[in-house]
This record gives structure tokens, sequence and C-alpha cells, in this order.
């Protein structure tokens, strides 16, 4: 999947990159996939799946996906 | 002793080409450390109510923080102030860059200009000393001319200029100045106020030293060092040196709070061309800073393509991307950063500038003004040719661009009808790019800004939404104990939003960039405070410093009152009410009543008066500054 770390969350990427290609496998919870990539949960503010904002606790990914995820002073989900 | 400042103001007599130095006591210098606070308490003690914001008996007060010039990243600002040829009431604006550290080092903490001179001229200030000399033959030259032709005749290349261009020139009501061609004072005009005095610019060259200043130099420079060394372990910092103020364009975007065609929307069909990555790729050709700052958020552009764009202005930041690009529905990033080096060119504040051209777009799509007005320019939403011609025109009050010049309110009532849904302002100053339907704390700083719609009277409600984030945590120590969803407006949000303008206000005062202190950026809110004791020696606690803060607003208030302002002016206009019509928050409007009622909670806090809006003798008397509701009560109409 494609993952795109908006703001300052490219900084928690080791090679602080902006996009990333990511084969996750099976889908996973969204929280699993930001363990994976190091993002803490809390640092994000708003999350675009596809296109659509989605709420953190309760999406799942698959490889399929364009994420997007950008901190909180980029703007808020609710 | 008085430390962190040379405690001088320096008054210029325009009238007589005559001048006079003030020495600030220290008493006075605590309740009003600076930039905002000391030029509001200046202006509210010299200019009489209903002075003509372009006559000359307006006074321009440019002033420092008491942290200005340390060798502290983002401490760099300076308030430019006056009565507002936008708003009628008190003006302000910050600048960073290198001018106001300089100012310092040349020996004074605050400049007024009062008077108007025979002919154009500019200031000299070296180390104490001041000329004013003929500047006729710069005038109706441009910025990085006048600089060139300044520094080759005092024949010093490391003279810092303020100046205006055009657009202050030809008053412009939302003239900006600039220093060093790329550091703006933007908003409320001050540029147009600078050019009715007929002063064109001001040069400045010092040999002191900030630390040689201080109280304690050595925790001063200690801090400096740790502050500069942080940067690139802090992920706000170092977001803010890697993309600068672009790069929140996509996340707004997401959110659907990016301005899009004079507000109509928050989502952008072309925000692919105008987010970071194509910036990165398109334009960027350097990171730049201001004085001794270790961030470097300023970038650099240079273009040769479908459009030439010089390297001399700076690159747009965000306001500017979204305001030429979605809110005027163009996706041209090539032609965004050449509406934004037009701006830097002729000193325009490119937010206003930005906000007026949708504007006159929306007009023209309604009919309301036609190719007739235009002279054939087809001013449709996405026409970036037609934005440019029209900034050319603004700039030198031409046609159509007489009228834009005026700024949206004055605009809007000239054309009349259906023109002022239209015109989005606060109070005559045009809304900065930033959309309180989904971020409502945002929304109250519009309303109850002293200088109108302003995105910097407080911090922005995302930051505090999650009671786990290093943001959240940051602003603990100014009390805020309630993490709230950013569109939540409720009585708790009204209380994080006071402190938070409180703590937004203070760090203006102390002459940081907002792109400093935290929640926003890195500095502590205890660093913040312990700079100021370092400095002044001063037994400051982050209490005082809020209530400094505090204090600024009310000085401003209080001017704004006198002019006759009252709370029919903190109103939003009728398009945040009205639902927006494309991406994540479409169909959602502000709630017009919970608003009213929010304006209400936040005035409580405040201590004004419910139903005026003015501050009371009691709340004025708690921040030291009882003087002030007699001058409210005294000049008022």
């Amino acid at each position: 999947m494609r993952v795109h770390l908006g703001g300052h969350l490219n900084w928690y990427d080791a090679q602080k990159r902006a996009w990333l290609d990511v084969h996750i496998g099976d889908a996973l919870s969204l929280e699993q996939l930001l363990q994976q990539l190091g993002v803490p949960a809390e640092e994000v503010g708003v999350a675009a799946l596809n296109g659509s904002v989605i709420e953190l606790e309760s999406a799942s990914v698959s490889d399929a996906d364009r994420l997007e995820l950008y901190p909180p002073v980029s703007g808020g989900s609710s | 002793m008085l430390y962190g400042t040379t405690g001088k103001i320096l008054h210029i007599d325009l009238n007589t080409s005559t001048w006079t130095v003030e020495e600030l006591g220290e008493a006075t210098y605590r309740l009003y450390p600076g930039a905002k606070a000391l030029a509001a308490y200046v202006l509210l003690r010299d200019l009489p109510p209903h002075t003509e914001p372009l006559g000359p008996d307006n006074i321009l007060v440019l002033a420092n923080g008491v942290l200005t010039g340390a060798p502290l990243s983002t401490a760099t600002r300076f308030t430019a102030a006056a009565r507002s040829p936008l708003t009628g009431g008190y003006g302000e604006s910050e600048a960073g860059g290198f001018w106001g550290p300089e100012l310092k080092f040349a020996g004074f903490e605050a400049i007024t200009l009062r008077g108007r001179a025979e002919h154009p001229v500019y200031i000299w200030i070296k180390d104490g000393k001041v000329e004013i000399r003929d500047a006729r033959h710069l005038w109706g030259r441009e910025p990085h001319e006048a600089q060139e032709t300044i520094r080759g005749e005092l024949g010093d290349k490391l003279i810092r200029v303020l100046q205006i261009g055009a657009g202050g020139e030809n008053k412009v009501r939302y003239a900006a100045l600039t220093n060093d061609l790329r550091h703006f004072n933007g908003r409320t005009g001050m540029g147009a106020v600078m050019g009715s005095k007929n002063v064109k610019a001001i040069a400045v060259r010092g040999s002191g030293k900030y630390l040689d200043l201080t109280h304690d130099s050595k925790t001063v420079s200690n801090l400096g060092k740790q502050l500069a060394r942080r940067v690139k372990d802090h992920p706000q910092a170092w977001d803010l040196q890697d993309k600068g103020t672009p790069g929140i364009v996509a996340g707004l975007n997401a959110s659907g709070i990016l301005p899009t065609r004079n507000f109509r929307a928050g989502a952008f069909e072309g925000v692919d061309n105008l987010r970071w990555e194509a910036y990165e790729k398109e334009l960027l050709t350097a990171r730049r800073s201001c004085y001794a700052c270790a961030i470097r958020c300023k970038r650099e552009v240079e273009v040769h393509d479908r459009y030439e764009v010089s390297n001399q202005y700076g690159g747009p930041e965000y306001e500017a991307v979204s305001g030429f690009g979605s809110n005027c529905g163009i996706d041209d990033l090539q032609a965004v950063a050449k509406a934004n080096e037009l701006c830097g060119r002729y000193t325009l504040d490119a937010i206003s500038t930005a906000n007026v051209i949708a504007f006159a777009m929306e007009c023209f799509e309604h009919g309301l003004i036609g190719p007739y007005d235009t002279e054939g320019l087809d001013l449709s939403f996405g026409n970036a040719p037609a934005m440019l011609q029209a900034i050319e025109w603004i700039a030198h009050r031409h046609g159509i661009g007489n009228l834009l010049a005026e700024g949206v309110k004055r605009a809007s009532e000239f054309i009349g009808g259906e023109a002022k849904f239209f015109a989005l302002h606060v109070k005559g100053q045009e809304l900065p790019m930033h959309d309180p339907r989904g971020k409502v704390g945002v929304g109250l700083g519009y309303a109850v800004s002293e200088t109108g719609a302003d995105h910097l009277v407080a911090f922005h409600d995302p930051v505090v939404a999650n009671p786990n984030s290093l943001m959240f945590k940051s602003v603990a120590p100014l009390g805020i104990t309630d993490a709230l969803p950013p569109r939540e407006l409720s009585e708790k949000k009204v209380r994080n939003y006071f402190i938070m303008e409180s703590w937004s206000s203070a760090g203006k005062v102390t002459g940081l960039c907002y792109f400093g202190p935290a929640p926003r950026s890195f500095i502590e809110a205890q660093e913040m405070t312990d700079a100021v004791r370092a400095v002044t020696g001063w037994d400051v606690m982050i209490q005082e410093l809020q209530q400094v803060g505090e204090r600024a607003i009310n000085l401003a208030r209080v001017f704004n009152m006198r002019e006759g302002f009252s709370r029919k002016d903190d109103v939003l206009p009728e398009r945040l009410y009205t639902p927006s019509e494309a991406g994540a928050l479409a169909g959602v409007a502000m709630d017009r009543v919970a608003f009213a009622q929010a304006l209400t909670q936040l005035y409580a806090h405040k201590g004004w008066d419910a139903d005026t809006g003015k501050p009371t003798r009691e709340r004025l008397r708690a921040l030291g500054i009882e003087w002030a509701a007699d001058a409210m009560e005294t000049q008022s109409i």
C-alpha cells in the first residue's frame, strides 16, 4: 500500500520519507500499521483512506489502499 | 538597571525633521516589555482618537520585544503599529528578518514616526545617530533597487533596510513593510501609513551586542545553544525547517478546511499541484533563516518556466499558496509563486491581496462586475494571468485595481447588492486562509482580534485535541487541562482559547516568532519564561507573562473602543454560517447561536462587558492599566 506521512509525521521515519510503499499482506488495523511504521498514534490528527477521512480507532487497511496521515497542526478530523 | 533593552524610544517628527529620545523606566518597561505591548501603550498614550489613518497626525510605531535580537532561535520579531487605514482601529503586524535585532544593536528599542515629510525621505540610524536623507531618487523604485542604492550610498552592505514599494507609495490600504526584501509586516496596512508620511525606508546599522544588555548572559547563551541543537530532534521544529508553512496544504485539504474559491469549499480538486511535494519539485531552491534562528523556515524559490519568478523576494508561505491557489481556484504553483513575488515587489499583504482577488472573482462570476469594469479582463476563478494582472493594477491603483486597493469591505460597499456576502473580512481586514468551520477557536480569534481577522492571535484548535500528543502536553503549564475536538464550541473550548490567546500575545510581546513557542513549535513555556528571567533579571513566572499578553490585548481593545468599536464588530462573515460545499466538512457550517453564546463566555473570561464588549475598569485595574479605563471613558465617542 501507499502511505503518506504528512507534516511532522515523517520525522518518525528513519529515512524521513514522506511517501512509503508498504507491503502488509493481511489487512491490519490502522493502529497496528502505525505501530509497524513507528508513528505515534497520538501525533496523527487526521487520516484519509483513499481520499476519505476515517477514524483512527476503527479503520483497517490493506495493500490496495492509499493512506494519508497528517498531524494535528495541519487540521483535525472532528 | 534595565536589562534586555536599550530602554530608548526614538521619536521622529517628520514635519520638522527633528527627533527626541525617550528613556523608559523599569516599572514602565516591565508592564510593556516591548513589541505589541509597547506599541499599544505608546499609541494609546500619544495618539488622539479619530486621527485620520493616512493623515500626517497618525503615529507609526516600530517596536522590538524584550528578547528581539537575543541569540535564541525565533527571537527576531518587531511590531509595526498605527491606526489602521484598513480597519480604522488598532493596526499591527509583526515581522522577523534582521531589521529588529539591528535596531536594538543600533541603540533603540523602538521608533515612532510622526508628521509627514515635505518630500520622500529615508531615515538612517547608526549607533544612536540619526539622519533624515532625501529619497526622491528612490520613490517609485522597487525594493531590491532601493535597498542596493541605500547600501551603496551609505557604504555598508550589511545595513538592514525596512521599506515600502509601490503598494505603500500608492497607499493601498493593505500595503506591507518589508525588510531584507523577504520579511514582511504584512497586515493592517502599515506600509500605507509609512507611505503617507513620505518615508521610503529606514536603514539601520549597529555595533551593539545583545548579550551585553542581558542580566545573565551565560544562561541566555546556553539556552540559545540548547535550542539550536534541538531543532533536528523536535518533530515540529524539524518539520518547519524541512517544509516550512507550505507543508500544511495537503493536511488542511484532507480535513476539509483548505479555503477554496472564496471559502465556498474546504477541499480543492487541484491540490496535488499545490501540495508540498510539488512545491519542493517545482519551486524550491534554498531554505533561509531570520536572525540567529536555527529553524530556517523561510523558503527561497526561483522559476524560469511558465513564469519568471525572481529569487529575491522569498517563496510563498502557506497563506499565499492557499490564497492565490485554492482560494482563487488556481492549481498552478508557478503562478502562485509569481503572485507572491509581485506582493513582495510591491509590498502588498499577500493574505489581503489574495482574498481581495477571490472576492473580485466571485463578484465577476455573479455579474456584479463585468468586462466593462475590468477593461476586458476575464476575472474568472482559475484564471492565473488575470490574477497576476489584478495584482499589478492594485499596486498601481489602476482601473478596478483602485477599488480593490481599498479592501473587500469598502469595495463591496461600493459595488453594492450581494457583494457584501462575498466580502470575507472582520472589522475590514480580510480573512487569512484558515476556515473556522473546521476549527472553531480560530473563529473566536477572528471575531475578537483587535486588528480584524487574524490567524495568529491564538493557537489553533487541533493542536490541543489529543491529550497524549506532544502539543497538548506542552500546554499543561499554561493551565490547559481539557483536550477538545477542533469543532467543539463549548465553555471549555472558550477557556482554552482564552489561555492560548494570552500566551500567543506574550510570545509577540517578547519578540518571539509564532514558530518558536509551544504548542506550535519547540520552546516550552518554562523555557520562554527562563529566557525572560535571564535577560531581564526579573523574577518573572509564566503567570506574569500570561498577564503581559493579556494586558497588551486590552490596550489594543481600549484603542478600538475609543474609536467607536463594540461587540457589534466582533462578528464573522456570513459565509462561515453557510455550509461548506466540498471536502470532508461538506455541509458543515458555523452555529450562529452557539457562537454568540461562546463570545459572551469569552467576554466573561476577559473581563469585558457582555453587551458592549468594553474592558471593565476592574479588569484593567487588575492588569495594572486603570489609566486605560480613564482614556476609554473620556475619549470615546
